[in-house]
């Protein structure tokens, strides 16, 4: 060997025992020192204000389906690749002010979507409410407030006084009404652990709680709840004008540690149903709506959780109606591209909104989330398929979802869906056979 | 004569101690843990093998034998959750979600090796039956019971100080002795009130190779609490009794 080329080995091999000893100095695992863990006292001061909330951003890939009714009906004039992008940020922002037994809380969110339309921003003042304390058992609140009142995961036919929430989403924080409330809480000895009274106001004027209901009414709604024989359990009722008067039952309760059951029943008195047959006739049906859902949540010795719910949709459309539904949204297009007058689509979309384009606008529907906690030993990892099916049309959707919140106030989710079923089906006339989402939030 | 000497001593070692009411010791290792009603600041540390860290600061209150409730605090993502346990009743409030959802207690609010019913834990002896004790050196070694299947160990293993009273070591374990993780009580401190208890609590578990999780009490004190706090309406408010 030269001499050259033993210095470069040389060389190599000090260079080699010089990071080594670095890394056995740095790159030690921390468990290899002494632990020192520290808790510094002014971490968990009390201050009288908090602001806080999070940002987020979530792209998201649609697979269109050009052969249904509801691509139809939303893109008729437009002409789309096979793929839609839209790309979202919210940026959600809550404070609060304590002092005393008074306490302010505002909570804002403002939403930024770029779209096939254009871009759109919007904020909206979710809740804003002062809130009294003077003991442990009394709490009024005023201002806007969401109640979410109801036992099931996916959906809650008894939350009267709430926004509809997304059974797709369903921990997205929603709007609220503007509310008078207060709770009364009482503790007992016996089987009759708690009883907490929940009386609420809702005025519903121009410009106040418009989209609630009925104007120049002042609604009252109530809850009573107990927990009995360790049963949660709520009777909830609305009255007022506004809507039909509309009461209902609830109840949750572990049969073992790791076995819940829950259900709610609810009645809306004088439910106005309209409709659409195939030829674009419209009728309308008054009846009491009866809505119930049932529902466990079962968590294996593996940490697997499934959460599965059946609800019965007492205001929803039979099968027959939906395909009358979509029947009239394909004639009306078929009548579109023959005479070019989109009059027949317009009046399919009227009759859409709030009405067949509901989240879930059918009679039965069954829920199944399955979500695994913590796989193959890695941790703040959860890996989860939710399936949603419409059960008369046998149609569904089915989403599998990887969830990770390793990072400090961080939390990435990515998610798939995968929209099927026949013709003339809820979930087979959806707009998109697929849809791919990306979210990052960032907690601050 | 060697043999009779080595079985004499491991005899004496190893006999169930009659002089010791395990049952009265349990309940001292209780109140010399906390007392009966209090409130207290808590971290907790999920450390990975790779020694990466994640850090939850928890407000807890209790009364009574069969009450506790704790605020998180932070970090930001968790701030404003709260849980509550009213016996095997175990619920999580999640301020989006807006309304407590039943929970239980093998499940891991936090994630990491400590579950719900660590961090929501009751008095032992409101929990536990004392089977058997041993005294082994300064150490007592009480073998524990669960009283029904709803708690989340069915037997538990604790060594306890014989001096100060208080837990050295716990292990748990399944109904057929499968050691599900190990706590190890360290530092002790006296946080005043005659509160004088280990401040720092490690655990690992054979399920969880090579993570570890560590809580410490930064303070704790006695405090009396309405009923009223301890219910599903009050979830939300718990920040209000700071």
């Amino acid at each position: 060997m030269s001499d050259i080329g033993r210095q470069t080995i040389q060389k190599a091999a000090l260079t080699f025992s010089v990071v080594y000893a670095l890394c056995s100095v740095f790159c030690l695992p921390s468990s290899a020192f002494p632990e020192e863990y520290t808790f510094d006292l002014s971490e968990i001061e009390k201050k009288p204000y908090h602001i806080g909330g999070y940002a987020e951003f979530r792209p998201v890939l649609f697979g269109l389906d050009k052969d249904t009714s509801l691509y139809k009906l939303i893109f008729y004039n437009r002409d789309e690749d096979a793929t839609l992008e839209e790309y979202n940020a919210t940026l959600q922002l809550e404070g609060s002010l304590e002092k005393g037994i008074t306490r302010l809380f505002v909570r804002t969110n403002t939403d930024y979507k770029k779209s096939y339309l254009g871009e759109d921003q919007e904020t909206t003042i979710y809740e804003g409410f002062l809130s009294l304390k003077p003991s442990s058992s009394l709490t009024i609140d005023m201002g806007k407030k969401m109640l979410k009142w109801g036992k099931g995961y996916a959906w809650n036919p008894v939350a009267f006084v709430d926004r509809p929430k997304n059974p797709d989403d369903p921990e997205l924080s929603l709007e609220g009404f503007i509310v008078a409330a207060a709770d009364y809480i009482k503790s007992l000895e016996g089987p009759l652990k708690t009883i907490s009274i929940t009386p609420v106001l809702i005025p519903v004027y121009k410009d106040i709680n418009d989209t609630f209901g009925e104007v120049d009414k002042i609604n009252l709604a109530g809850k009573l709840y107990l927990l009995f024989y360790d049963t949660d359990m709520d009777v909830i009722l609305l009255t007022g004008g506004s809507k039909t008067a509309r009461y209902g039952v609830d109840f949750s309760r572990n049969i073992t540690t790791n076995f819940e059951i829950h259900g709610e029943f609810a009645v809306i008195e004088d439910y106005r149903k309209r409709f659409i047959d195939s030829d674009g006739n419209l009728f309308e049906k008054e009846f009491d709506a009866k809505s119930y859902l049932a529902g466990i949540r079962f968590l294996t010795e593996r940490e697997t959780t499934y959460i599965l719910e059946y609800y019965r949709n007492g205001t929803g459309f039979t099968t027959d109606e939906m395909r009358d539904y979509f029947s009239f949204i394909n004639t009306a297009y078929d009548s579109y591209l023959a005479s070019g007058s989109d009059m027949l689509l317009k009046k399919g979309l009227k009759i859409t909104e709030g009405n067949y384009g509901r989240i879930n606008p059918a009679r039965e529907y069954l829920y199944l989330r399955i979500s695994q906690k913590e796989p193959l030993d890695i941790l703040y990892f959860t890996p989860s398929i939710t399936g949603i099916s419409n059960i008369a049309d046998q149609s569904f959707s089915l989403s599998p979802e990887l969830l990770y919140t390793g990072i400090t106030n961080l939390e990435l989710r990515m998610k798939a869906s995968l929209i099927t079923g026949e013709r003339l089906s809820e979930y087979g006339e959806k707009q998109n056979d697929y849809r791919v989402e990306i979210r990052a939030r960032y907690y601050f | 004569m060697f043999k009779i000497i080595i079985t004499f001593i491991f005899l004496f070692y190893a006999i169930p101690v009659h002089a010791i009411d395990g049952a009265e010791l349990l309940k001292q290792v209780d109140r010399n843990l906390n007392p009966e009603s209090y409130e207290s600041y808590r971290k907790l540390i999920n450390i990975e093998p790779d020694g990466s860290k994640k850090e939850y600061t928890l407000f807890t209150v209790k009364r009574g034998v069969d009450k506790v409730a704790f605020l998180f605090l932070a970090p930001a993502s968790e701030k404003g959750r709260s849980s509550l346990r009213l016996g095997d009743n175990m619920w999580l409030y999640i301020p989006n979600v807006g309304k407590p959802i039943r929970t239980t207690s093998l499940q891991s609010i936090v994630g990491g090796v400590f579950n719900n019913a660590d961090i929501l834990q009751l008095d032992y002896a409101a929990e536990y039956n004392v089977e058997q004790t041993e005294e082994r050196g300064d150490e007592y070694l009480l073998h524990l019971k669960a009283k029904t299947k709803t708690v989340a160990y069915d037997r538990v293993k604790m060594w306890v100080d014989k001096n100060k009273r208080v837990p050295t070591k716990i292990e748990c374990l399944t109904e057929a002795l499968m050691l599900i993780k190990t706590l190890y009580f360290k530092e002790i401190k006296d946080f005043g009130g005659g509160i004088v208890r280990p401040s720092v609590i490690e655990t690992d578990s054979p399920l969880y190779k090579g993570y570890k999780s560590v809580m410490i009490l930064a303070k704790i004190k006695k405090r009396e609490f309405k009923d009223e706090v301890f219910t599903l309406t009050f979830m939300p408010n718990l920040e209000s009794l700071r």
